[in-house]
């Protein structure tokens, strides 16, 4: 008898332990991370609370009067129920809600105490990051990877020069849209360290299922260094190979769409490639950042993403595709 | 007598009905029976005399006249019906009109004669044969012709365009034939083979030296073209080659060859050279020397202007591209820039603006295709605006053709 009955109850515990951890992760909303997204997920945690509760107390009433007290209710009582739990309840419980959302909001967005601001573009299907310059200069312009300084409130400028994107981390923050012709902020305040992961929440052509992006928390003075780095030109190439990468990138024209500081390459179409080889993944997070994965990128741009807007060069020579993977990959 | 015949028709259709009715005892059923048989036997007939091999297929004879005018009468009628909605663009164009004559020279004059030459005798005997077209042209409109050299006419030799998707093409073949029927053969002559050189000037004794090489009659046929020294006819109708990239010129002649760049004038002439002969002529051409000066415009058409602040404003574009529009620097892979730059890519300063901004144009609507670089070029210009295509053109064509350091590595 024992048996039979443990083997559904623990069927039943590992599927809620499988369903649970499938709430934790790099992109979740209900494994917080940030300011934001922590007072989101209290807000869930509280209307999932009181719905159970109200839930529970809805049936329990129906199981009551269907099987417990069968005969006839009084009158009176009974408008005073339907007054009382159809009409001033949920008007008191619903105001309440209202009230306490509402008053997340400003929390959410007043530029107080924010203490650096970062633009982000979304395009067709990639991000362009710009954070300010560390020594005062113009915007230092990056791609497809966003971090961030523990603890320090960060306002985020989003910006898109085609069709509507959504700017989401989940871990962090709330999902706010990006339309072309307007500018829209989010705040996030990080408050662990780790690294998470962001992606368009709204639909925006083909590829959109392949526009994501890292986001790494890290310790304020990792930051500083990190961001110091990333305003530096690239460093030129080490070895021969990579030297010959150079060549072929600039010979190829590479450089009308990307630009590489420190090198001609200057071009806007698509992503600054100045520090590529030190991003977390390649393609807006669609492959991870190793030497083969350029050399698949660079070769079969197309076919790993559909309609992208980098032509595939896969006619050139494999040592000529190797040659570009090793220069871009040991841009750190 | 006059009343008999009146009454003439409604005996002849009475006596059939009678017959009809005999034959189907008046049911209908029968009826569809009867004519289902007698189908049959129809085919069945045509295929067993098909099959004792007796039907005249020769060509030694005539059509009966009652099948000509049955061909002839189907023929124009669909062109007519299908040629409905096609609008013809400015066909007034001297570019067109050198196009066209020197495709038809290539192409059609062997059967069709032209002004000066007349058909050849073996042509003669083709049913049906294809007309002396300069006598035969005043019955079609130009979108007709147009219908025609496109898609060619079915049961006769007449062939279709051999790269369907180059409309520009056939209307530029449409343009020489309005002229054709008035043409002299002396204008013949000059459109369709270019001045003769004038003997002592350097193109001409290149090409008489290139004459006693086994590549001179070739070369003689591109010269029809592209000039002896390989810059062109004036207009922009066909492209300068000299001093242009030799693995640019080589990929482009084996694209033509192979189908993958689609020309109804270039594929056939590319398709007939073997590849060793495409590499000497790559190599010819990439050696004469290019031209420093900006194209000459042609003497019918008026001097093209070149107004400094919107070049100024081209400069820019080339150099910058539109990034808000999704259009790349042309510079970074066309020149002028500091660098080597690859040899599969074309040097564009100093050609004939109206050629660069054709080729544009069918990169746009991806109908150019061409080298296994191609796609690079298809994705360059796929935002362009038509106003840009033409500042962009403009702007190079006003450029001397310098010479572009190439990467000098072997490739494949
Ligand atoms: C016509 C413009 C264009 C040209 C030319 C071009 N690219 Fe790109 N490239 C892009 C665009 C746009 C993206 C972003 C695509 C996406 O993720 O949707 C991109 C993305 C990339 C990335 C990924 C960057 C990242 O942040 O993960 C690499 C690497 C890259 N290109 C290398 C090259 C190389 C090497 C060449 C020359 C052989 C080249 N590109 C030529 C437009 C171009
Ligand atoms: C192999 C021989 C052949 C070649 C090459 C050829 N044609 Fe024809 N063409 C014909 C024949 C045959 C007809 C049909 C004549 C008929 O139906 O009576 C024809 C009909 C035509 C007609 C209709 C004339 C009329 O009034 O019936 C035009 C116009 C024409 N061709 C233009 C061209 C052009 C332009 C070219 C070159 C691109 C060309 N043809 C190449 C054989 C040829
Ligand atoms: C009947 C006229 C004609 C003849 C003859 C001719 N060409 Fe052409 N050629 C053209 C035209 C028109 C084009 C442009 C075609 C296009 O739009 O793709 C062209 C294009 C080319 C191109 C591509 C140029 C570029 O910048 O992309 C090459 C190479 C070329 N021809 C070589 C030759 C050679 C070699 C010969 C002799 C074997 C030859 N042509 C004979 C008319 C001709
Ligand atoms: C990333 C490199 C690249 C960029 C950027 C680029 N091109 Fe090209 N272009 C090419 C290649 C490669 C070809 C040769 C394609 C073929 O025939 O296979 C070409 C061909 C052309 C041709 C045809 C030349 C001929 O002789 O037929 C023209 C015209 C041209 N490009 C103009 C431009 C203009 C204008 C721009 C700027 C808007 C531009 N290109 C940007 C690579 C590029
Ligand atoms: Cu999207």
């Amino acid at each position: 008898m024992k048996p039979t009955v443990l083997a559904p109850r623990s069927g039943l515990l590992l599927a809620t332990a499988i369903l649970l951890a499938g709430c934790d992760g790099p992109q979740s909303a209900l494994a917080p991370a940030g300011d934001g997204a922590e007072r989101i997920a209290n807000l869930f945690w509280w209307m999932l609370g009181g719905s159970a509760v109200i839930w529970t107390l809805v049936l329990g009433l129906a199981a009551y009067v269907t099987r417990f007290s069968r005969g006839k209710h009084s009158l009176v009582a009974s408008r005073w129920l339907i007054l009382g739990g159809g009409v001033v309840f949920p008007t008191v419980v619903l105001s309440a809600l209202l009230i306490y959302g509402l008053m997340l909001i400003p929390a959410l967005r007043t530029p107080e105490d924010v203490g650096m601001r970062v633009e982000v573009s979304g395009e067709q299907w990639w991000w362009r990051v710009h954070y300010p310059s560390p020594d005062g200069g113009g915007p230092i312009e990056l791609a497809n990877e966003v971090r961030l300084p523990l603890g320090e409130r960060v306002a985020f400028d989003l910006l898109s020069p085609d069709v509507i994107h959504s700017f989401w981390v989940p871990s962090l923050a709330g999902k706010v849209d990006m339309i072309p012709g307007r500018t829209t902020e989010l705040i996030v305040q990080p408050t662990q360290l780790g690294t998470f992961r962001g992606a368009c929440a709204e639909y925006c052509g083909t590829a959109h299922a392949l526009m994501n992006f890292q986001v790494v928390v890290m310790e304020p003075a990792a930051f500083e260094r990190w961001l110091a780095h990333q305003a530096e030109p690239a460093q030129p190439p080490r070895s021969e190979i990579a030297q010959r990468g150079l060549e072929s990138f600039l010979a190829n024209g590479c450089g009308a769409c990307h630009a590489i500081r420190g090198t001609e390459a200057d071009g806007r179409l698509g992503p600054d490639l100045t520090h590529v080889g030190s991003r977390l993944g390649l393609g807006a997070d669609v492959l991870p950042n190793t030497t083969e994965a350029f050399v698949r990128w660079i070769g079969h741009t197309d076919r790993i993403k559909p309609d992208v807007r980098m032509p595939a060069y896969g006619m050139l020579p494999d040592d000529e595709l190797a040659a570009l993977a090793t220069y871009l990959s040991e841009l750190e | 007598m006059l009343r008999q015949v009146e009454r003439l028709p409604r005996r002849i259709a009475g006596y059939f009905r009678h017959v009809l009715r005999c034959l189907t005892g008046g049911s209908w059923w029968r009826g569809i029976a009867l004519l289902g048989g007698l189908l049959t036997a129809t085919v069945l007939g045509a295929l067993f005399v098909a099959w004792t091999g007796l039907v005249s297929v020769s060509a030694h004879t005539e059509h009966w006249a009652v099948t000509r005018w049955f061909l002839g009468f189907a023929m124009r009628n669909a062109v007519e019906t299908q040629s409905i909605g096609i609008e013809p663009p400015r066909l007034d164009d001297r570019t067109l009109v050198l196009k066209g004559a020197g495709h038809y020279e290539t192409g059609c004059a062997a059967c069709h004669g032209a002004p000066g030459k007349p058909r050849s005798l073996i042509v003669q005997h083709m049913i049906p044969s294809p007309p002396y077209l300069p006598d035969h042209l005043e019955q079609w409109d130009p979108s007709e012709l147009f219908w025609i050299v496109h898609n060619g006419l079915k049961y006769t030799a007449m062939p279709a365009w051999p790269a369907y998707e180059r409309k520009d093409e056939v209307w530029a073949m449409v343009a020489f034939l309005q002229r054709l029927p008035t043409m002299t053969p002396a204008e013949y002559e000059a459109l369709a083979f270019g001045p003769t050189p004038a003997p002592g000037d350097g193109g001409s004794s290149a090409l008489l030296d290139t004459l006693s090489d086994p590549l001179g009659p070739v070369l003689a046929d591109c010269a029809r073209c592209h000039g002896a020294e390989g810059l062109g006819r004036g207009a922009g109708a066909f492209p300068k080659l000299a001093g242009q990239s030799e693995t640019y010129l080589l990929e482009s002649l084996r694209a033509y060859a192979n189908g993958a760049r689609k020309s109804g004038v270039m594929q056939p002439i590319a398709a007939g050279l073997d590849d060793e002969v495409l590499q000497r002529l790559a190599r010819h051409y990439a050696q004469l020397p290019a031209d420093a000066t900006v194209p000459a415009t042609d003497e019918a058409d008026e001097a093209v202007e070149y107004d400094e602040a919107e070049l100024a404003q081209a400069l820019r574009l080339a150099e910058h591209g539109a990034a808000e529009r999704g259009v790349p620097s042309c510079t970074d892979c066309h020149g002028p820039k500091s660098g080597p730059i690859n040899p599969a890519y074309p040097a564009i300063a100093g050609q004939y603006a109206e050629y660069l901004a054709l080729q544009l144009e069918l990169f746009k609507s991806g109908h150019r295709g061409g080298t296994d670089y191609a796609n690079v070029m298809h994705s360059a210009a796929q935002r362009l605006t038509p106003e840009q295509i033409d500042q962009l053109a403009r702007y190079y064509a006003s450029q001397p053709w310098e010479a572009i350091e190439r990467v000098t590595e072997p490739r494949d």
